[in-house]
């Protein structure tokens, strides 16, 4: 047999110190001696990767009572004994001490609950998009283009990124690059799907066929094999195929689907649902021809709607890739296409090029805007505040243990008195320490189980407990309560245990209490309070700001309806069929179209004026629209449908009157369309600016126009609905829409509603903060009180010669409180220039329209600190000073 | 009752104890069981079994001579006692006994 060489291949040392740690000495050697054997022989069949790795498993499996308890019995008998004893006054001690008992649990299972909840957002943020197969050899492809307008501000990555790419992409690179294997475009919309009497709107996904070779979404009814053959052939998720087709079989179903025309569609293959950790969603996949507008830029380079896959072969490198793609760019984009692309290029800064993204790095990349994508940030933000909370929580342990010292002083002394070693007092009081740990562990478990629907509601998660996963949060939990034990102890004990039993025997030690530590451990945990009360003050008050400022357009009573009629003049049609519909309706009382509404859709134009670069969003709109939104009109009229001319006229807003540096903008035409033949279409109103888009975002130029050849249709019917019941006024306007259009489904939303949700992530930060302020302060204010507690108690004889000597009521109120209110009003010294700091660079950056941070503000945080902290230690300031001096100085 | 009993586990350790004889030592256990039954058993239950045979007086250890291979570590090689012997033979004897009074064996091999 060949010897492997010693020196070359070794078990990993920590896993021979661990079982040297653990396994009895006599057996050591025996069992060390066949784990080598084992190492040996698998360092030989496997290498010495998997063998040391099957030498850590071994040694755990060693890790067994049946090992370990050979141990203790005979060797360590004295601390076996002590264990015992220590249970036994560790319960005493917190059975005796009650509050601070139930203080310290308090703070430290909430702290726990808190960590523990963290973890499962954090383990989902990275599980997302795991359970491919293929992860590892898939990437999304997107553009990174020059944006001059971020280098103008100063930004230091001043590209744009996107995912939706030219359709020809795709194909090329799979006909082309020899490193790709398989390739999927995958776009989404929304269309009408019927089923026989079941009629939805309906979420689709385009993609081709290799989409199903690349994403382990399991077929689970179906050919999955000759997926997409047919242009017809539909795959259903579960889910879908139960809405439309009950319990019935739904393969080989036939139904209709209209995006723009309808189309008959047939079930090939059902597919499990993805779950909620996946970047990819979809509830229903058709063919990417499919897709009415695929077909017409099936060849075009220059349209970017087609987000791409591609999986390439193991050991590809993503450089070349990149490289391979970038080539693909220069071969088939038209030259005035990349001469365009770069003709506000900064020297310096690279030109429009392509990118890749893999697969797992997709959900964590925010620079790329994509489905349910997030910003790492809140994972670190969210840690920070669990620990931030988990510090409160240990400063109270250690505060109290160090101020409650004095009572077991005696018991250190008779301790040491009797034999203790020092080691074995530390070992105490750690134990002491890791115990109340574990009861806040399963109170904090508890706290979880409780808690994590709402943690839910609050990040916008689904986060639920599985088998597997009870075991591994109960596993985190467990650690971390023991390094909590650990740390919140090990300074306690290592200073209780320091005392002189001669000294604390002859009670020459003064009863008041010198631990000066503790006195910065307040002011750090009111720092941390009082920071987290004024970011979450100023968060509040920005989304008060954002909820209840003038937008410049009446949002209330306002809904709109999707035509649901595709992109064609179907819509404009439908609309003017409701508005005749209810021309005398009491409910109902304006009708008009537009193209979006307020949840987010948009449409943007650049166009070339006199040489200069200039855009603009644009709005389809009808004549109703600005009256129904009680916009106001600032110069000219509105848009009339009996002038013909009116539909080559446009309404502008006041930005753009700046944006064009007009003077007079009624006698003005703007020649958007760059037609070469004529002036352009005339400006007969200018409207005061209102907020179209959301505030987060400057009001920027744009303008309104009635013609649906360059502007497009009126998909959305927006309806203005007299007060009253809300619900019954919505019941009627939809009895009214399935009595005109039968046959399509009725989709409404509130426009403040939609207006709201576009700082729905806010309000969830400020959820966050919110609750997490509260349980900071909570946990924070015990502490403070159980000190107060304390003080209060070492200074009893004081306070009662005080009084006999004449002291007023009031000025031994002062006496105890003075020295918390300084603690505080340190804190909030140090509290306020970082919290601002935080909160103007990070939170409030994102916002064009702020609420104004003053002064005032800090003062009012301060003020309400303060008020709470006072509030908190007075009782036992009252309590101590209203006490007859008489009982506390007899036994003198 | 409990003294007298083995588990199936046990038994099949102690039996290679007795095979091996001189040479019994965990991981010469480990893959004498693999050799002989074809069953891949764990090292640390293998040790644990055997410490539990050596608490019953069923084999008792000693260390052996140091060697180059194993990092130098000694073997701790069980043998098997005269009781651990006994026991072998009573839970043989048990079983044959069993065995005959199974009818259709009888059947079958008459």
């Amino acid at each position: 047999m060949q010897k492997p060489d010693p020196r070359t291949s070794s078990p990993p040392s920590f896993a021979r110190k661990f079982l040297e740690w653990f396994c009895p000495p006599f057996l050591y050697e025996g069992i060390e001696g066949d784990l080598m054997e084992e190492f040996d022989t698998d360092v030989e069949e496997l290498g010495e990767k998997r063998a040391r790795r099957r030498y850590i498993f071994n040694v755990v499996r060693f890790f067994r009572p049946e090992i370990i308890l050979r141990n203790k019995l005979s060797l360590q008998i004295m601390n076996t004994i002590m264990i015992g004893n220590y249970i036994k006054v560790a319960s005493r001690n917190i059975a005796r001490r009650k509050l601070y008992s139930f203080i310290n649990a308090f703070g430290l299972s909430v702290a726990i609950a808190f960590c523990t909840l963290i973890y499962l957002f954090v383990q989902d943020e990275r599980s997302f998009d795991q359970f491919h197969v293929n992860k590892d050899y898939i990437y999304r492809i997107h553009d990174t283009d020059f944006n001059p307008d971020k280098y103008k501000k100063g930004e230091a990555d001043p590209y744009d990124r996107f995912a939706y790419l030219p359709a020809p992409l795709g194909t090329t690179a799979l006909a082309e690059l020899a490193e790709v294997q398989y390739m999927t475009r995958f776009s989404q919309g929304e269309g009408v799907m019927r089923y026989r009497d079941k009629i939805f709107k309906q979420r689709y996904a385009n993609a081709d066929s290799g989409f199903f070779k690349m994403f382990s979404f399991p077929v689970l009814a179906g050919d999955h094999a000759h997926l997409f053959r047919n242009l017809s052939d539909a795959v259903l998720t579960r889910e879908t195929a139960k809405k439309y087709f009950g319990d019935e079989d739904p393969i080989g179903k036939i139904f209709t689907i209209d995006v723009n025309g309808e189309k008959t569609m047939r079930v090939a293959a059902v597919i499990e649902a993805p779950p909620a950790n996946s970047s990819i969603q979809f509830e229903m996949i058709l063919p990417i021809e499919m897709n009415p507008w695929f077909i017409g830029n099936r060849e075009r380079w220059s349209n970017y709607s087609y987000p791409t896959f591609i999986q390439v072969y193991p050991d590809t490198k993503t450089e070349s890739l990149q490289d391979n793609l970038n080539r693909l760019y220069q071969k088939y984009v038209p030259e005035e296409t990349r001469e365009w692309r770069e003709r506000n290029l900064v020297p310096g800064f690279k030109p429009y090029e392509y990118g890749v993204t893999a697969l797992s790095d997709i959900h964590l990349r925010k620079d790329v805007d994509w489905q349910k994508v997030s910003d790492p940030q809140y994972s670190w933000i969210l840690g920070g505040i669990a620990v931030l909370i988990l510090v409160i929580a240990c400063i109270n342990y250690i505060s109290l243990a160090l101020t409650t010292s004095a009572s077991r002083r005696i018991e250190v002394g008779i301790r040491k008195v009797v034999g203790a070693y020092r080691k074995q007092l530390v070992q105490q009081f750690g134990f002491e320490s890791i115990v109340l740990a574990l009861i806040s562990m399963m109170i904090g478990l508890g706290l979880v189980a409780i808690f994590l629907p709402y943690f839910n509601d609050f990040t916008g998660k689904e986060i639920v407990f599985t088998a597997a996963s009870i075991f591994q949060v109960a596993g985190v939990a467990l650690a971390l309560s023991i390094v909590v034990g650990v740390l919140a102890g090990i300074y306690p004990s290592l200073y209780l245990s320091g005392f002189l039993p001669a000294s604390v025997l002859k009670g020459t030690f003064t009863s008041r209490l010198q631990a000066g530590f503790t006195k910065p451990l307040v002011v750090f945990q009111f720092f941390l309070s009082a920071s987290m009360i004024i970011c979450s003050v100023i968060m509040y008050r920005q989304m008060k700001y954002v909820t209840t400022k003038d937008l410049g357009f009446d949002k209330e009573h306002v809904v709109a309806v999707g035509t649901q009629t595709g992109w064609n003049v179907q819509a404009d049609r439908a609309v003017e069929q409701f508005r005749n519909a209810v021309k005398n309706d009491p409910v109902i009382l304006h009708v008009a179209g537009a193209n979006f509404s307020f949840d987010g859709g948009w449409s943007r134009n650049g166009f070339k004026i006199n040489g200069e670069d200039k855009n603009a969003y644009v709005y389809r709109v009808d004549p109703e629209y600005i009256p129904l939104l009680g916009i106001e009109l600032k110069e000219g009229r509105n848009f009339d449908s009996q002038l013909a001319s009116d539909s080559n006229a446009l309404i502008v807003n006041e930005a753009f009157v700046v944006h064009m540096n007009w003077t007079d903008p009624l006698q003005e035409h703007l020649n958007w369309k760059e037609d070469s033949t004529g002036q352009g279409a005339k400006i007969i109103g200018v409207v005061k600016d209102y907020h179209f888009l959301s505030l987060e975002r400057k009001i920027e130029p744009m303008f309104m126009s009635i013609n649906q050849k360059d502007v497009g249709y009126t998909t959305t019917i927006l309806i203005r609905l007299a007060a009253g019941d809300i619900s019954e006024n919505i019941a009627h306007v939809q009895d009214t829409w399935t009595r005109l259009f039968p046959d399509r489904p009725f989709d409404y939303s509130f426009v403040d509603e939609e207006v709201a949700r576009q700082y729905e992530s806010y309000t969830r930060w400020l959820n966050i903060m919110a609750l997490s302020t509260a349980f900071a302060i909570v946990i924070a204010c015990l502490g403070l009180f159980g000190l107060a507690g304390i003080n209060a108690l070492n200074r009893t004889r004081e306070i009662g010669i005080r009084k006999v000597m004449g002291a007023e009521l009031t000025s031994i109120f002062v006496l105890l409180n003075r020295e918390y209110i300084a603690l505080a009003l340190i804190a909030f010294v140090f509290a306020t220039p970082v919290s601002w700091y935080i909160m103007t660079r990070w939170w409030l950056a994102d916002f064009q329209f702020q609420t104004e941070v003053g002064w005032e503000l800090f003062a009012m945080c301060m003020l309400g600190g303060l008020a709470l902290a006072l509030l908190t230690v007075s009782y036992h300031a009252i309590k101590a000073a209203l006490i007859n001096p008489a009982t506390t100085l007899k036994h003198e | 009752m409990g003294k007298e009993f083995l588990g199936e586990f046990e038994e099949l350790v102690l039996t290679m104890v007795g095979v091996l004889g001189e040479d019994a030592y965990g991981n010469a256990i480990v893959t004498e069981i693999k050799d002989r039954v074809g069953r891949d058993v764990n090292l640390s239950a293998v040790h644990v079994t055997l410490y539990r045979l050596e608490d019953k007086g069923l084999v008792k250890s000693h260390m052996g001579g140091a060697t180059n291979a194993r990092g130098g570590r000694r073997k701790r090689i069980f043998t098997i006692t005269n009781a651990g012997l006994a026991m072998l033979r009573a839970m043989k004897e048990a079983r044959m006994d069993l065995w005959k009074l199974i009818p259709q064996l009888k059947i079958a091999g008459g």
